[in-house]
């Protein structure tokens, strides 16, 4: 194998946050955020790149109580926030 | 230091990877030449490093002014084999200890021959070239504290003899780095220099032959017998494999920690004789000679902690360690460092739940004695750190014959290699004391540092196992 796990996890993550960034500036095109919708977002969205991050890294490691404590503690914050924020740039509109 | 220059080696690892998400440079790991984004890495990591590690210009913790260098008569295996001591509790230890070596138990998981003889290749090298060292006994096999000088002309089938020609380093600094660089290409891990310090130097040594010998006159010796005035010395830390320790209390641990007893005879002989060739005079020592713990910490490889051992910033307590006494003096020593272990160890005291024998202390603080009941000699006593009663851990080895290792496998800071453990580390610096309490609850609740348990033993086995280092 050319890359390692963590080597590909690191690369995808990459590409995520980059899509997620791509999302962010073309919603708010549409939706326009306000203050609150822009951090609520950023934070759910950065806590969600976490989860995957930790919880993947587990898996790699060997430990997968780790991984579904990862996704537990950090898993379900971020989908909360995302929702929060989604809900907030949309009543704004 | 060390660490940092073992980090810097590769420019793709999994840590530089963390640093450069760090930067909020995901898309950066696609488009950034590898040589900036080696060298924005690695300024992320002095950064981050610098602000979680200190270092002390002294010896970090407080001596008192009556502190005496130990004796090696006073340790538990002169007490248990060499009858140093008349109690009869730690010779049945010590007694019970060598016969389980050889035996093996077939219904006991990771007692058995499978274990065993694991065990037995482990420490085989360390066993037939340096075979007492590790019980502390000075001068056994290739760790002779002989230096000699090969005459004009004179075939000698080795280099351990001190080349007439002293090697002159350009500074200190390449000194220090040549001799690193050195241990680590014969297979140290992290490698640090202080000085020779005599507090830490046994008072005397016992020679376990003259007395088997029947010459007791000869059962005591002391440093009259060294061959040069030693002026620094060389420690390094081997890392000894996870997933074995983590079968703990087996033989199979047992294992893991021989292999790197073997591995650190053959690394301390080698540097001695790279030393030697130089034109220095050089003693390798593993466990004898001198107390390794305070050597370690005075050169830079890490903080003490409640279970007594080292805790390495890059790899926790899991390291044996080694060292050279040389009369070589031209080289820039290290600076001890802190890194927030022992005060995560103040609220922790996850080994001392963990140990079998209950050797541990539960202290809040680090006293100048030790707090627990009955003899124990066994201590150097007058430095503030927290005691662990070297008897009791002995007579559980007695019980299990093998090492037990529970104390190490247990520890928040025995972790493998990975970003997010670093990440945690640092964390954790950087937090108060009541946040330790937290952060070693998480440590349960996310499944690590669990002993005793017969599914690792089927893990370190299974070569689907050893998926701990991200490949
Ligand atoms: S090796 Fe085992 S018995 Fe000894 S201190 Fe550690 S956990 Fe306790
Ligand atoms: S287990 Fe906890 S208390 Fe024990 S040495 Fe490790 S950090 Fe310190």
């Amino acid at each position: 194998m050319i890359f390692t796990g963590i080597e590909i996890l690191f690369f995808t993550l990459g590409l995520l946050t980059a899509l997620f960034i791509v999302a962010l500036v073309k919603y708010n095109k549409e939706l326009n955020f306000d203050k609150w919708s822009w951090i609520t977002l950023i934070t759910g969205g950065s806590l969600a790149l976490f989860c995957i991050a930790w919880s993947v890294s587990s898996v790699l490691e060997g430990v997968p109580r780790a991984s579904s404590m990862g996704m537990v503690v950090f898993g379900i914050p971020s989908i909360v926030l995302l929702l929060l924020g989604r809900r907030m740039a949309i009543k704004k509109k | 230091m060390e660490k940092k220059e073992l980090d810097k080696s590769n420019a793709l690892n999994r840590r530089n990877f963390l640093k450069l998400g760090a930067a909020g440079a995901a898309l950066g790991a696609v488009t950034i030449p590898s040589k900036a984004r080696e060298n924005l890495a690695n300024k992320i990591d002095e950064k981050t490093a610098g602000d979680f590690i200190k270092t002390h210009d002294d010896f970090p913790y407080e001596v008192r002014d009556d502190y005496q260098p130990h004796s090696n008569k006073d340790i538990v295996f002169s007490g248990a084999f060499w009858g140093f001591h008349p109690e009869e509790d730690i010779k049945q230890s010590g007694r019970a200890f060598s016969a389980k070596t050889y035996m093996h138990f077939e219904e006991k998981k990771g007692f058995d021959q499978l274990a065993k003889a694991l065990n037995a290749g482990a420490w085989s090298l360390h066993n037939a070239v340096t075979p007492m060292s590790s019980q502390g006994i000075s001068q056994e096999g290739i760790f002779k504290w002989e230096q000699s000088r090969k005459k004009e002309g004179e075939f000698r089938p080795n280099h351990d003899w001190i080349n007439e020609h002293q090697y002159q380093f350009n500074n200190k600094k390449e000194a220090a780095d040549c001799i690193k660089r050195a241990a680590r290409l014969y297979g140290a891990d992290l490698v640090g220099i202080t000085h020779r310090d005599k507090r830490w130097d046994y008072r005397d040594f016992i020679d376990p032959h003259a007395i088997m010998e029947g010459r007791k006159e000869d059962a005591v010796y002391g440093w009259e017998r060294f061959p040069f005035e030693p002026k620094s010395v060389i420690v390094m830390a081997f890392e000894m494999d996870y997933e074995g320790i983590a079968t703990a209390p087996t033989d199979v641990e047992g294992a893991a920690a021989g292999t790197m007893y073997s591995q650190m005879t053959k690394v301390a002989y080698q540097l001695s004789i790279f030393l030697k060739q130089l034109g220095y005079q050089a003693v390798p020592c593993g466990n004898d000679t001198g107390l390794s713990i305070p050597y370690v910490i005075a050169a830079g490889l890490g903080e003490g902690s409640r279970m007594g051992n080292l805790i390495t910033y890059k790899y926790g307590p899991r390291v044996r360690l080694a060292k050279v006494y040389t009369d070589f003096d031209f080289v820039e020593y290290d600076k001890p460092i802190e890194f927030g272990a022992m005060e995560f160890c103040k609220n922790c005291m996850r080994c001392a739940e963990a140990c079998p024998g209950k050797a541990i202390s539960f202290d809040k603080e680090p006293t100048f004695e030790p707090t627990y009941e009955g003899a124990n000699w066994y201590n150097a006593k007058g430095v503030k750190k927290y005691y662990m009663d070297a008897k009791k851990c002995f007579h559980t080895w007695g019980e299990f014959g093998t090492d037990c290792g529970s104390c190490m496998a247990s520890c928040p800071y025995n972790k493998p290699d990975f970003w997010h453990h670093r990440l945690v580390d640092k964390i954790t610096a950087a937090m108060p004391g009541p946040v330790h309490d937290f952060m070693r609850e998480m440590d349960i609740a996310f499944g690590y540092g669990d002993v005793d348990n017969p599914e690792k033993i089927d893990r370190f086995f299974n070569p689907k196992g050893r998926s701990y280092n991200g490949k």
